[in-house]
């Protein structure tokens, strides 16, 4: 209750501060952000399109762990929470693709482009969009839970490749490519004032904190579903 | 109102911040009502 009651005040912290604060060439106080060329106004979607980029990342990593739990136990609530991580994997994922869309629209000239970085999220898309494909097509339960563990596992293992190697070995538009003249390192270690920085944390904390209560949530409702067809 | 035709951003902000307070209490709401259904099922069983 009081974890849900933070996350509801902190997430609108984040969505005041990220919209209200200015972005002035010489901050005189702590309330304002520096401007960072090349981002200008366009800086303040780092705030969100970050956060929901390495959310699906972290479900992806959990629907792996799961995977693996369920694969040594055959607990079907692991697949239950496998399932659940990478529906809300892929959610987010999408979110990180339409931030990063509208952005390049407005910084790149459309909303798609073909960069390095928007054909890996691509590709993300389209392995758990599979996940997905691959559920569906099995009616046995067992039979589903252990080729979609392995699914999971094969699928995160591709994870860290096309979002933190294959946009940064390289060369395109998006910052930390390859050619990026102020390195290949994350946009908030080299770009960001300490201020960006609390804002920045801050929604990473409020965005997890909601992952985590989604993540409760599906798995509460999913284990209820099977509970009432178990009873029939 | 003219104070927000020449502040376009705090129109987004005010979007965005109903986006976020509907998802709230959706999320809210269906915890409880999950809640309820867990409670349920276990009287039963």
């Amino acid at each position: 209750m009081i974890l849900k009651g933070a996350l509801g005040v902190l997430l609108t912290l984040v969505i005041i501060a990220a919209f209200a604060l200015p972005i002035t060439p010489q901050p005189q106080s702590w309330l304002e952000f520096p401007l960072i060329p090349g981002l200008e106004e366009k800086a303040r979607i780092i705030f969100f399109h970050v956060p929901t980029a390495w959310l699906s990342v972290m479900a992806f990593l959990t629907s792996m762990v799961f995977g693996i739990r369920y694969l040594r136990k055959r607990d079907m609530l692991d697949d239950i929470r496998s399932s659940s991580a990478a529906g809300l994997g892929l959610l987010f994922c999408i979110l990180a693709t339409a931030t990063g869309a509208v952005w390049a629209k407005f910084n790149w000239g459309s909303f798609w482009n073909w960069d390095p970085r928007e054909t890996s999220i691509f590709v993300l898309l389209l392995i758990y969009g599979a996940y997905f494909s691959l559920r569906s097509a099995i009616e046995v339960e067992e039979k589903r839970a252990t080729l979609s563990s392995v699914y999971s596992i094969i699928a995160a293992v591709t994870v860290p490749f096309f979002v933190f190697i294959m946009p940064r070995i390289m060369t395109g538009l998006h910052p930390g490519a390859k050619g990026d003249p102020d390195g290949a390192g994350p946009v908030i270690e080299f770009k960001m004032s300490p201020n960006m920085r609390v804002v920045f944390f801050a929604s990473l904390i409020a965005f997890t904190l909601l992952f985590v209560w989604m993540f409760t949530l599906r798995v509460r409702a999913a284990r209820l579903e099977s509970h009432l067809q178990a009873k029939g | 109102m003219e104070f927000l035709a020449e502040h376009q951003l705090y129109i987004v902000m005010i979007i965005v911040l109903g986006i976020w307070l509907g998802l709230y209490v959706y999320l809210f709401r269906l915890d409880g009502r999950i809640s309820k259904l867990e409670k349920e099922s276990r009287h039963e069983s």
